[in-house]
């Protein structure tokens, strides 16, 4: 029998509000599913896109990127700006076939313990009913011939 | 006096204009074809497959292939050319990153065939001839050059320009050739050789190159123009800005650009704006953004398949 599919989820968040939330939802022992890998950064405006494509490449069913809600941004307006560019991008993936919510951005506050476990259930019972995205990385060049020999 | 190098040139999945391009190099074109032996070049003397097969392996000096693959022939024939040559250079950018054929990739193969051709196509041999004599099968997709055989050089471009084959040829007949995976243009962006004055505006439109009239010395990407100049390689002299036109990033994005979709949207989202930035602006920022149609053509026009594997049939 198949095992149920368990999405991989790679989760950026920022140290000042998201990240603080997630930890929030842990001390205060509320219950979510383990699927999410942190990565604590800076700021929501610190991640590259390029990160959210390489987490899929690299195995992930979804990728949530938290921030600091409007107004709260540590350094004023990253959150903004990543919000334009999620906006981008998810345009982008939908082109290119695959489901642009798989790419989710949540505002989290450091006191929304509770905000951080629903959108984790959300995200994961979301990335379940979409299945498993199984990207491929482009084709890998061929290396140049090194050293060759000059008759 | 020393042999002269022996030349080869072929082409793939390409539309010719790469063919065509050597002859911008005007008055020099003479000086270089003097000192080569061309030995195999389809759309310029007549060789057959047959001659290049009869050549020991590595005779020829260098060979230029342009055009992306997309047929099991092209596979076959780039094999046997690398097999041929000392030296072999991915010329153009369907060679280089797939080129503009690469945006087939976002649809199948059947599907690409029903859209040509209508439902019920097969490929056959024609009236009379043997199953060899068919045409060949189309590849799932379109492929850079580098992701069948090794490439030693890229001359970049749609088509190259006389400023980057000019410095290939002076290289190859120098013998002075630099590191092998050298691409011959810049590998800092565009927008150092770009005339326009550059003053960093936050864009509070996007507009298509149809749709505005933009004022000569202005940057065009102030001017709301999606331009690809900031992630896209030097070299071809900005030809396209000065003419009024944006960069559409033939030549390929800089090293330090990578990804050039992923690149461009991490600028867009860092310049645009609809006023003051918050909760009120987003809805028009969005409708900004909403301006740019086809968001990944746009930023992957010559580069889909280096960057992108086509993942399932729409």
């Amino acid at each position: 029998m198949a095992e149920a599919f368990e999405p991989k989820i790679v989760a950026f968040l920022c140290r000042w509000c998201a990240g603080a939330g997630a930890d929030l939802a842990g001390t205060s022992r509320l219950h979510y599913p383990p699927n999410a890998i942190p990565i604590r950064v800076n700021c929501s405006g610190r991640v590259d896109m390029e990160w959210v494509v390489e987490a899929f490449r690299s195995g992930a069913d979804g990728v949530l990127i938290g921030g600091c809600h409007p107004g709260d941004c540590h350094y004023v307006s990253g959150n903004y700006k990543t919000r334009r560019r999620v906006y981008l991008l998810r345009k982008v993936l939908s082109e290119m076939g695959i489901e642009p919510e798989r790419v989710r951005l949540e505002w989290v506050s450091a006191t929304e313990g509770a905000k951080f476990a629903r959108v984790m259930r959300e995200f994961v019972a979301e990335l379940k009913g979409l299945g498993p995205l199984h990207l491929e990385a482009a084709e890998r060049p061929a290396e140049p011939i090194a050293a060759r020999e000059r008759v | 006096m020393r042999a002269k190098p022996k030349l080869a040139v072929y082409w793939t999945g390409g539309c010719g204009g790469c063919d065509v391009s050597f002859l911008e190099l005007g008055p020099s074109l003479l000086d270089v074809l003097s000192r080569v032996e061309i030995v195999f070049w389809p759309a310029l003397v007549d060789t057959k497959r047959a001659d290049l097969e009869s050549l020991p392996p590595r005779s020829i000096a260098v060979t230029l292939v342009n055009g992306t693959l997309r047929t099991e022939e092209n596979v076959e024939m780039v094999h046997l050319l690398r097999e041929k040559s000392e030296l072999l250079v991915a010329f153009g950018a369907c060679a280089h990153l797939g080129g503009v054929p690469g945006l087939a990739n976002l649809a199948s193969r059947e599907e690409i065939l029903r859209q040509v051709t209508g439902d019920g196509f097969q490929p056959a041999p024609p009236p009379g001839g043997d199953a060899a004599d068919a045409p060949p099968e189309l590849l799932p997709q379109a492929r850079p050059l580098s992701a069948e055989v090794a490439v030693d050089y890229v001359v970049p471009g749609c088509p190259p320009m006389p400023s980057l084959i000019g410095p290939f040829f002076d290289a190859l007949l120098s013998g002075d050739l630099p590191a092998p995976g050298h691409v011959f243009a810049q590998d800092q962006a565009l927008c150092k050789e770009c005339p326009r004055t550059r003053e960093d505006r936050k864009l509070t439109r996007v507009v298509r190159p149809h749709e505005i009239v933009p004022e000569p010395t202005q940057c065009l990407l102030d001017q709301g123009m999606v331009c690809l100049g900031p992630v896209t390689r030097g070299g071809c002299g900005a030809a396209c800005p000065k003419a009024a036109m944006p960069c559409t990033g033939c030549v390929g994005p800089t090293p330090e650009a990578g990804d050039p979709a992923l690149a461009m949207i991490a600028a867009l989202g860092s310049l645009v704006r609809a006023g003051d930035e918050g909760p009120a602006a987003f809805e028009a920022e969005d409708k900004i953004l909403n301006a740019l149609v086809d968001p990944l053509g746009t930023f992957y026009k010559y580069s889909l398949p280096a960057y992108v594997r086509a993942r399932r049939a729409r």
